[in-house]
């Protein structure tokens, strides 16, 4: 029942929830504790490049506003010219 | 009553008596007409009936406080009491038992109407609800230019995190506002660098916000692929819109808060996570250390106890001991530097709780000192001569003179020939 109704959309999935996602799983798999040299070695550094994705989404987060009004915007084809009815 | 002379006198309370009768008989009705001189004593609502003509009037106060819109000055009415005669003043007036706004009735008819059909059609289910994304590249914005509801959540969002918002101005009440809001929406919607669609609006009458209960809207909000967060009226109005939205809150300010994650939290957890790793790196990096070390010793200890041949094994063994130690350490190095720098950045971008992880710092690095490793059962094999520390089996000759450094003090010892 938790299927979406709607699937995501391709090629816009968000990088930097992505990337919080694995650096979480690499942080786990860290502190569960077992992880030899070498696997922990590996892991380091998948982590260090999952936390440079968030650190430059962060970085480049910019305060923005763009306004437009709705008689601005381009009307659906096919809409009826005044719109659905209100109720 | 009396008779004066040819005069019939009455008392007043007779007048007032008859009169008091009379009203009894006035069923209760329903009047349409404006409310005005609003004021609260004891428990008792007061106010003015105004119509062409005017007519005293009172509520239960504690019933009136209730009321989902409560009427304000000049607020059109429709209220159902009986009208009363107080016979001590000789006041007319109307005891209010219900009290709803003008018309208010029939809306709330349409909209329940209109609930049941969505609701059947499986747009109202909790399952359908979609989460935002944790952090949006941009979100579009649906609200009036000029309203507080545009400045409530662009300060909240703000002060959260410097994000990007493509706002359309749309009328947000009247015969306009379903279209604009649904153009609005559906033009939003079909943008692909909107990952989230906010749409906002102050309280209201219900007949402010019946654009938010309009059919076209709900079905818009309900057909959009990009989440929609619902902020429309305040708390205890419930719209429509608000039910189809993936994310239903009461106030502009709390809907910045459900689309964007605070900034500074954001950072603080990537700092926990970047430390967390250099600090389970080092210890996996000692844990293997310390393997390796048991080994080392363990081996000479065996290849010293073979007598004879042990020069020659001790040689062999050092040849192949050397690259696999340089194999273990070589890879690490580099990468541990970078671990231990992460956790230098982490400590020095953390000034308040610096002196609590500097003794964390240091308790982790007095276990990799010497001194503890020998407290806890190894040993150290030093040359007696030079006090040098020896490594490898095969940095020692037969009959060379040792010192062995255990956790109690010092052990002089000879190299078996």
């Amino acid at each position: 029942m938790s299927e979406p109704a709607v699937p995501p959309r391709a090629g816009d999935a968000p990088t930097f929830e992505r990337a919080l996602a694995a650096l979480d799983e690499v942080v786990r798999r860290l502190e569960e504790g077992d992880v030899g040299l070498e696997e922990a070695v590996v892991l380091f550094e998948e982590g260090q490049r999952h936390l440079a994705v968030c650190r430059e989404r962060l970085a480049a987060a910019e305060r923005r506003i763009e306004q437009l009004t709705a008689d601005e915007l381009p009307r659906d084809p096919g809409a009826p010219a005044e719109g659905p009815p209100p109720f | 009553m009396k008779t004066v002379g040819s005069r019939t006198v009455w008392s007043l309370e007779d007048v007032t008596g008859a009169i008091w009768r009379r009203f009894e008989d006035i069923p209760p009705v329903w009047v349409e007409a404006e409310v005005q001189n609003l004021r609260s004593t004891g428990g008792q609502t007061y106010f003015t009936l105004a119509g062409g003509d005017l007519m005293d009037a009172s509520m239960n106060r504690i019933v009136f406080e209730r009321l989902p819109v409560k009427p304000g000055e000049g607020t059109l009415v429709q209220a159902y009491g009986r009208v009363e005669f107080w016979k001590q003043r000789s006041q007319v007036r109307m005891r209010v038992e219900r009290m709803e706004l003008a018309g208010e009735g029939l809306l709330r008819a349409q909209v329940e109407e209109l609930r049941r059909r969505l609701g059947a059609e499986g747009l109202l289910a909790a399952s359908r609800k979609r989460p935002p994304p944790l952090l949006p590249r941009r979100i579009g914005l649906v609200t009036s230019g000029q309203g507080a509801a545009k400045e409530d959540f662009l300060r909240a969002l703000w002060a959260r995190f410097p994000a990007d918002v493509l706002l359309i101005d749309v009328p947000v009440q009247g015969d306009a506002a379903p279209a604009a809001v649904v153009r609005a929406i559906r033009h939003l919607d079909a943008r692909p660098d909107i990952d989230v669609i906010v749409v906002a609006r102050g309280g209201g009458s219900l007949e402010d916000l019946m654009a938010f209960n309009s059919e076209a809207v709900c079905r818009a909000v309900a057909d959009a692929a990009t989440p929609v967060v619902s902020a429309v009226g305040h708390e205890r109005d419930v719209t429509l819109c608000d039910e189809v939205a993936d994310v239903r809150v009461s106030t502009p300010t709390a809907a910045a808060q459900a689309v964007v994650e605070d900034a500074a939290a954001l950072e603080r957890g990537l700092r926990a996570a970047e430390e967390i790793m250099a600090r389970e790196l080092a210890r996996a990096r000692r844990v293997a250390a310390e393997r390796l070390a048991l080994r080392t010793t363990a081996l000479g200890r065996a290849l010293r106890a073979r007598g004879a041949r042990a020069a020659d094994r001790v040689d062999a063994a050092g040849r192949r001991l050397a690259p696999a130690l340089a194999r273990a350490a070589g890879r690490a190095p580099e990468r541990l530097a970078a671990a231990e720098a992460a956790l230098t950045r982490v400590a020095r971008t953390r000034a308040g709780e610096a002196g609590r992880r500097l003794e964390r710092s240091e308790a982790l690095l007095g276990l990799l000192s010497p001194e503890r490793t020998v407290a806890r059962g190894y040993a150290i094999v030093r040359d007696a001569a030079t006090d040098g520390v020896i490594g490898v089996a095969a940095a020692a000759e037969p009959g060379q003179a040792l010192s062995i450094q255990l956790r109690d003090g010092r052990l002089p010892a000879v190299v078996g020939s």
